[in-house]
């Protein structure tokens, strides 16, 4: 009963008509970045991240919200239609969506890609109405062990997941908690490799740096080669699947549904682990395997998901435990503290509005996206034959004036500058940023709580091993870090392994 | 047969380079820890978290010299193979001749170039798409952030913008 009144309040908010304009914007943001190549939800969010100062924390943060799963809706488009995914999470849609389009069937694999995303993102809705309040009310017996381990179990999956050597990920890890560190000791106020300079007394931004690594790295890597789209041109009909098609879906819709909830829980995973997961299930479960990769229907259902159900589930952390999971949560919890807020077990009581709001503002979001992305399909088509060479001045310059609307400091111009050319070079070396982005964030949180729990049991290191959870975590990320020397599971972990901008 | 874009200890390995430079950083930022006071496993100081973080750095990066070495690794040429390297140095270029001049010149100044040049150099616009492009949306994104955002952009030495 609570939570059904707490959910009337939460669309109480989320319908009040300035809360709806922000929410529209997100979702048109997010579907406008998913369908085209070569922006991803990271740079949309971290191009509009200074936006959200302009409203209410809720207005803000529903947009940021609507622009990550807005992406997913968006991303599956440019797979089925153009054969490049529009980001990462849609990499798997590419194999059999774009088959379908080739024979014809564009219509079912658009419909079946927004109907499943559609049904994904309300369970996803439902579950996290029904889970978070009872984990926030767990996680209030955390304490500050407990939250450092599970920051480094987060940090180590990240790392296991990310493409490309381990020790790399590793590296790029600890690079981005030194990063995290700069700026003035939260509990000495000593300064710490500030040298000497009064802009970095606070620490870098979190804007500039992650403009830097997504944004402007990405314009740099993408005017490496001219990119080709081979845009499916003729005219899209029956977006409505047939029975048959529906038949064969529903089975890939709700186990992609189910896997990509649980697996947008755990921290480093997210959207694009489970499409990935549900593509390998639902092949394996099939009795045609061999249909995969020629048009298979069940190849895009599962995974489109799997990727939106993730995504609703992603929020859970970051939402009951403060924690981000992954780099696009990490950039959320950045428009909560530009905002003031801590979001954790205390806000779902504290700040209830808030937290219920944003709830039934995805649902409506969802709700939005559906009437976006059918009938509007031809829109987005259009979009898709938008020339790289404009489009690509026009997003550094956004990203420019991003960066410095944020602070009014022409000093974040140049962090920015400097991270998109190290971003670039980094990329080039085969190091991916998401783990310097996620330990940046988490890097402060991490130094503060391990200090905490070292004077708190006066230098006893067993405090991390006494408390349950706490061990559970260390056992599991040790697990993860011995597991790559294992031949067998570093095969399996190059198969899972994901590109950035996850 | 011999790969002759995958290399062992030579120089131009460029996975030896990246593990290079981890080491160098880790190395600063375990010297950084101890200057700053590492205090005790009771009292953790300022440095505590940042020399244990330097010598994590020095692990990785050692990890991937010595996979550098035995398993070898790309050249640093094999990575910029069959790409148009040429094109993200002239922008990278364009960039920090922008980031130089926003200031001394301002945002109309500087943006306006900026755009015209990007637009021009990389994957050339026809000129007569190139120049309202390169003056209208810089202009435009200034008179919304000036005139009803009432955010100040830097106006530079001539006081334009």
């Amino acid at each position: 009963m609570d939570t059904l009144v707490n959910v009337a309040h939460g669309f109480g908010v989320a319908l009040l008509p300035v809360n709806l304009l922000y929410c529209f914007i997100g979702v048109f943001i997010g579907t406008l970045v998913g369908v085209l190549p070569g922006i991803g939800p990271i740079s949309a969010m971290s191009l509009l991240l200074p936006v959200t100062l302009s409203g209410t924390p809720e207005s803000g943060i529903i947009m940021m919200a609507g622009i990550y799963y807005g992406s997913m809706y968006g991303g599956s488009t440019t797979s089925i239609l153009v054969n490049i995914p529009g980001e990462a999470a849609s990499v798997v849609t590419c194999i059999d969506g774009h088959q379908m389009a080739k024979q014809g069937r564009a219509g079912p694999a658009l419909g079946i890609a927004a109907f499943g995303s559609f049904a994904a993102g309300t369970f996803a809705l439902v579950a996290l109405m029904l889970v978070a309040p009872k984990l926030a009310s767990l996680a209030i017996a955390f304490g500050p062990a407990e939250y450092f381990s599970l920051m480094v179990l987060g940090l180590v999956v990240l790392t296991f997941l990310t493409q490309g050597s381990m020790p790399k990920a590793l590296l790029m890890a600890c690079i981005g908690v030194v990063l995290g560190l700069i700026g003035l000791d939260s509990i000495t106020a000593q300064p710490r490799l500030t040298f000497g300079r009064m802009e970095l007394i606070d620490g870098i931004g979190l804007v500039p740096v992650v403009m830097g690594l997504f944004g402007v790295a990405e314009v740099l890597l993408n005017t490496e080669q001219a990119i080709k789209r081979d845009v499916i041109n003729t005219r899209i009909t029956h977006l409505l699947p047939s029975k048959e098609d529906w038949k064969a879906s529903a089975g890939p819709v709700g186990r992609g549904t189910i896997l990509g909830f649980f697996l947008g829980i755990l921290p480093g995973g997210g959207a694009v682990v489970s499409s990935f997961a549900s593509y390998a299930l639902e092949k394996r479960l099939s009795k045609t395997p061999e249909r995969f990769g020629h048009g298979a229907i069940e190849g895009v259902a599962g995974p489109e998901s799997a990727n939106n159900a993730a995504a609703g589930g992603a929020f859970i952390p970051l939402m009951t435990l403060g924690i981000p999971p992954n780099v696009v949560m990490a950039l959320l919890l950045g428009a909560f503290v530009i905002h003031g807020l801590q979001p954790g077990p205390l806000m779902i009581t504290q700040n209830p509005g808030l937290f219920w709001g944003i709830v039934a503002s995805m649902y409506i979001g969802n709700v939005m996206l559906l009437i976006l992305n059918l009938p509007m399909i031809g829109m987005w088509v259009q979009l898709l034959k938008l020339p790289y060479n404009i489009l690509f001045p026009l997003i550094i310059l956004f990203t420019i004036l991003g960066v410095y609307c944020s602070s009014n400091n022409v000093f974040d111009v140049y962090v920015m500058i400097a991270f998109g050319i190290i971003g670039y070079f980094m990329r080039k070396l085969g190091y991916e940023p998401a783990p310097l982005v996620l330990a940046f964030v988490l890097g402060p949180m991490m130094e503060n709580n391990l200090r905490k729990s070292l004077i708190l049991s006066q230098g006893d290191l067993w405090t991390f091993v006494q408390r349950p959870i706490s061990a559970v975590c260390l056992v599991f990320a040790l697990v993860l870090l011995i597991a790559p020397l294992l031949p067998s599971l570093r095969k399996k972990r190059e198969l899972v392994a994901l590109d950035e901008g996850a | 047969m011999n790969d002759p874009t995958n290399v062992k200890l030579r120089l131009s390995n460029s996975e030896l380079w990246g593990g290079l430079i981890g080491l160098a950083l880790g190395g600063f930022v375990i010297w950084s820890g101890l200057k700053l006071r590492l205090g005790t496993i009771n009292d953790p100081g300022s440095g505590y978290v940042l020399f244990y973080t330097g010598i994590l750095m020095c692990v990785f990066a050692s990890a991937i010299i010595v996979s550098a070495i035995t398993e070898g690794g790309p050249t640093l040429a094999s990575r910029w193979e069959n790409v148009r390297w040429s094109k993200p140095l002239v922008l990278i270029a364009c960039l920090t001749a922008f980031a130089f001049a926003l200031e001394p010149l301002g945002f109309l100044l500087s943006s306006i170039p900026l755009m015209l040049l990007l637009l021009r150099l990389i994957d050339p616009v026809r000129w007569t798409l190139a120049i309202p492009i390169a003056v209208l949306v810089p202009s435009g994104m200034w008179w919304v952030l000036k005139r009803l955002l009432l955010i100040q952009l830097p106006s530079g030495l001539f006081g334009i913008g």
